[in-house]
């Protein structure tokens, strides 16, 4: 416990000593003899003319890669507030080998994301067994109409450009470092 | 003689009416103060409603549950993995703490046990979650208090540990990156360095406060001996976390009743003040502060390699059974009391919330008070509303 000071006033007048030694290192991050640039100093940026770079884990958005996509449905299933909203119809793709079968694959019609409903939780990420799904750190895409923030198959598509490479993980770990189709 | 008898009895007389009908003119009703339920004071929707006679309160009754969100029936509909998602928007400023108590007592019902790293790395983001939620409350409690300086430095250093936080799970405010088993990932390169150096600017904070406010003589004079709770009032009403060791009670889940965390390993001490009032729990809340850098520091050293995830199935299904699982949280005792039949969704989720028991001593503790000092007393109780409404 702090002792109490002999004289009065001194609490305060070193409380002050700090917002003022706070201040000076905010207008003079290089130094007391340098110009001051407090825009450097401050613990803020002016968002909309800078920006700051998020963390590639961070959640944004959710990419998705159309190609991997099998419609399985286990994303729209395990999705906690049923945002995900997928249909598909049975195609027949050609061979993989010359002078085979044509496969039957799943054809994706729909794929939309409801981001005015998601959490951003995650679980569709974590399911997919596929690798279709991705986050993206990507946040610029708030709409006038919030009918817009429901994103087709296309627009999630076009968030693939923008998902980063996972990061390597810290020593001790067995993990493996997942790729990310392009 | 008579007569002037009389008149001295008359005068007696309308002397009296005269001073009855002054004190009728000057008599004072009571009032009723209604504080919210939006009021800044009560970080949310609590609504307070205090009776006055003069400054002083006769009565205070607090109301909540204006953002009553009902987790605990949303719980019964949504599978073992998607309650996370819910429980983290309870306490929301310590979050990933929230999802601890509920995969614990899971993990107990399904007898499985989660690596030793990820045990680690658990403990490791749980004290996060607590410095990101205390350092909130020392800066918080400035502004209750007219001070707002320290309000600015505590979201300055708060950012940092939430940055962190994001690095590894993705999420500022709601992590979810708990699982039954294990965890949804490990730590990312270079993460262990950047925490140690985030914590020592955590406590160099702690040391910016205790110059602050801890030292000034007019936080002191409003602080100490306001809002007294005496160590069995706390018991009988049962205050948990910071609200109890301020009062002198020497009880901690993580020391006494730790239950899948890895706190015997570490070096650490439980603080507690004999005082028991708003000043004592914000000294304790400000030990614990700097207790959880030294704890995360030691943490940071000695993480174990391995796996973090157990093996588990894909379906998670959870056997027939009870557990009530309950950890230190930042704002005091969190638990969870789990009922499965067996299926794919709990059947029963009972959440003990911490800040609903510390906020239920308020008309026991604001009798007799004055106005100013209700502001006081409620942000040195520090609930946070999410957490009493649920």
């Amino acid at each position: 416990m702090p002792q109490k000071p002999d004289i009065p006033g001194k609490g305060i007048v070193k409380g002050l000593g700090i917002t003022m030694k706070t201040a000076l290192e905010t207008m003079f991050p290089d130094g007391p003899l340098k110009p001051p640039s407090p825009s450097k100093g401050a613990a803020t940026v002016q968002y909309p003319h800078e920006k700051e770079e998020p963390v590639t884990r961070a959640r944004g958005v959710i990419a998705l890669k159309i190609e991997n996509c099998t419609a399985c449905m286990l994303c729209a299933r395990e999705c906690p507030d049923w945002c995900i909203y997928i249909e598909a119809h049975k195609t027949l793709a050609p061979p993989r080998r010359e002078g085979g079968k044509p496969r039957s694959v799943n054809e994706l019609d729909r794929f939309d994301f409801d981001y005015s409903l998601c959490m951003y939780c995650g679980i569709c990420v974590e399911v997919c067994p596929f690798e279709a799904l991705f986050w993206s750190p990507e946040y610029e895409y708030s709409e006038t109409r919030i009918g817009d923030l429901l994103h087709d198959k296309s627009r999630l598509d076009q968030w693939m450009d923008t998902v980063p490479d996972f990061e390597q993980y810290e020593a001790g770990s067995e993990m493996k470092v997942k790729k990310v189709p392009r | 003689m008579t007569a002037i008898t009389d008149r001295q009895k008359l005068q007696y007389m309308a002397a009296k009416a005269a001073d009855a009908r002054v004190n009728v003119e000057l008599e004072t009703e009571g009032m009723i103060l209604n504080m919210g339920p939006q009021h800044p004071a009560t970080h949310g929707t609590l609504r307070i409603v205090a009776r006055l006679d003069g400054e002083q309160v006769i009565s205070a009754e607090p109301i909540a549950g204006y953002m009553h969100r009902g987790y605990e029936k949303l719980s019964e509909v949504r599978s073992f993995p998607q309650v996370t998602t819910l429980i983290n928007r309870i306490d929301w400023l310590g979050s990933f703490a929230n999802e601890v108590p509920f995969i614990l007592a899971c993990e107990q019902l399904m007898e499985i046990e989660a690596p030793p790293r990820a045990q680690w790395i658990r403990t490791l983001l749980f004290e996060m979650s607590r410095v990101a939620n205390l350092i909130l409350f020392l800066g918080d409690m400035g502004v209750q208090l007219g001070a707002v300086t320290p309000a600015f430095y505590a979201f300055r250093d708060r950012e940092f540990v939430l940055d962190q936080i994001e690095a590894v799970t993705g999420g500022r405010f709601h992590p979810n990156f708990d699982r039954i088993g294990g965890l949804l990932d490990d730590l990312p390169k270079g993460w262990l360095a950047e925490t140690k150096q985030v914590m020592v600017k955590v406590r160099r904070f702690c040391d910016e406060i205790d110059d602050l406010l801890m030292g000034a003589e007019t936080f002191e004079s409003r602080m100490r001996g306001i809002g007294v709770i005496p160590p069995d009032v706390a018991m009988q009403y049962g205050l948990s976390g910071p609200n109890a060791r301020g009062s002198g009670i020497d009880w901690d889940n993580r020391r006494d009743n730790c239950f899948g965390l890895v706190y015997p390993e570490l070096d650490w001490k439980v603080w507690t003040h004999p005082d028991g009032d708003s000043y004592a729990r914000f000294w304790v809340r400000l030990q614990e502060v700097r207790e959880a850098t030294k704890m995360i520091d030691q943490l940071c050293d000695g993480l174990p390699g391995g796996p973090i995830m157990a093996k588990v199935p894909r379906i998670i299904k959870v056997p027939t059974g009870e557990a009530y699982v309950a950890t230190e949280n930042p704002l005091g005792e969190m638990g969870y009391y789990v009922i499965s039949k067996g299926g794919l969704n709990p059947f029963r989720v009972k959440i003990r919330s911490a800040s609903f028991n510390n906020v239920s001593i308020t008309p026991w503790l604001l009798r007799g008070v004055y106005v100013p000092d209700i502001i006081t007393i409620l942000g040195s109780l520090y609930f946070i509303l999410g957490d009493i409404d649920r």
